[in-house]
């Protein structure tokens, strides 16, 4: 397997996988969307709310606030030595204090650890009027996406890398004009492709001559997206993906032992 | 109401591009160049904010305290 990156930042990574399988990279992908854990506000207790948004969609507002995740500090409830009833170890507490008029953005929260804060600190909560106060009590704990998605670090996605199929023919030139990606070229008679890793196989250049040019998606070679949603960087999200796999084979290995 | 704060579809937080976004497009901007100066890549997120209204100025008149 080979892994040549076209595009990588704090948060977001992309890369041409070589030499795998659809269900390997599919593997990675929902690794990362339901196992990778995230912190996430779990519990609100609301002492007064006089917003105009009920207690339901504000607590569900703060549950989405994506918050930034220390996986060394913090065990999943589940794992925790608490056996999930609550300890420093696996819950931060927060609390929210506002006065109207104003908007209650993401900032207003106070975290008891300075570590676990919104990621976005400029996102919009509530707006309150004259006289209105918010007053709420948070918990925060680690959680895994595929028992609720704001627990998800990010999103992964990718496709086949694309093949190209080129023949000569009179009508080459309207493949090129409809190209959404601007990556055909006509070099004399013939196509030329500049940037192969660009197309997303939407083909709309085979649907304008299917003489000219056929395009398909490589089953060996994947273009890999990964977009994380902050809590996490992506190289961080990536590496836990790797590690939980490798704990859930040695757990399988385990299991197997006993047949004979 | 107020903006969501993720994208409904793919997951990605908005919320904190909204206010950014509002005001520039009260300014008369295009609003294909800020969603792409925004980095909304995917058309799900890029509807939130083209489909969005912000109705709590309406709404918080009927609150009673």
């Amino acid at each position: 397997m080979k892994l040549e990156i076209i595009h990588s930042d704090k948060q977001n990574a992309s890369f041409v996988l070589s030499g795998a399988s659809p269900a390997y990279v599919n593997t990675l992908r929902r690794l990362v969307i339901n196992k990778v854990p995230a912190m996430a506000i779990e519990e609100v207790t609301f002492e007064e709310n006089g917003s105009a948004l009920y207690d339901e969609i504000l607590s569900h507002r703060l549950g989405l606030l994506p918050l930034h995740t220390d996986l060394k500090s913090y065990n999943l409830p589940s794992k925790c030595k608490c056996k999930g009833a609550g300890c420093a170890r696996c819950q931060v507490k927060m609390t929210i204090n506002k006065t109207g008029p104003c908007i209650v953005y993401a900032e207003s929260i106070k975290s008891k650890d300075p570590e676990i804060t919104p990621v976005y600190p400029k996102m919009p909560l509530v707006k309150l009027f004259e006289g209105q106060i918010l007053k709420a009590e948070m918990t925060a704990q680690l959680g895994e996406g595929k028992d609720h998605i704001k627990f998800s670090p990010g999103i992964v996605f990718f496709q086949g890398y694309p093949q190209f199929k080129i023949k000569e023919s009179k009508d080459a030139k309207e493949c090129v004009e409809v190209c959404p990606k601007k990556i055909l070229k006509l070099d004399g008679k013939k196509l030329k492709v500049t940037d192969e890793a660009k197309c997303d196989l939407c083909m709309a250049c085979v649907d304008a001559c299917p003489e000219a040019i056929q395009v398909s998606g490589s089953n060996e070679d994947f273009i890999v997206t990964l977009e994380s949603w902050g809590q996490l960087s992506a190289k961080q999200v990536l590496t836990t993906a790797m590690e939980l796999f490798d704990e859930e084979l040695d757990a399988l290995e385990e299991e197997i032992k006993d047949i004979k | 109401m107020m903006v969501p704060i993720r994208c409904f579809s793919c997951g990605k937080p908005i919320g904190h591009l909204w206010e950014d976004y509002k005001a520039r497009a009260a300014k008369g901007e295009d609003r294909k160049k800020i969603m792409d100066d925004l980095g909304l890549k995917r058309y799900c997120c890029r509807a939130q904010f083209l489909g969005h209204i912000d109705l709590i100025d309406d709404i918080g008149k009927f609150k009673k305290n």
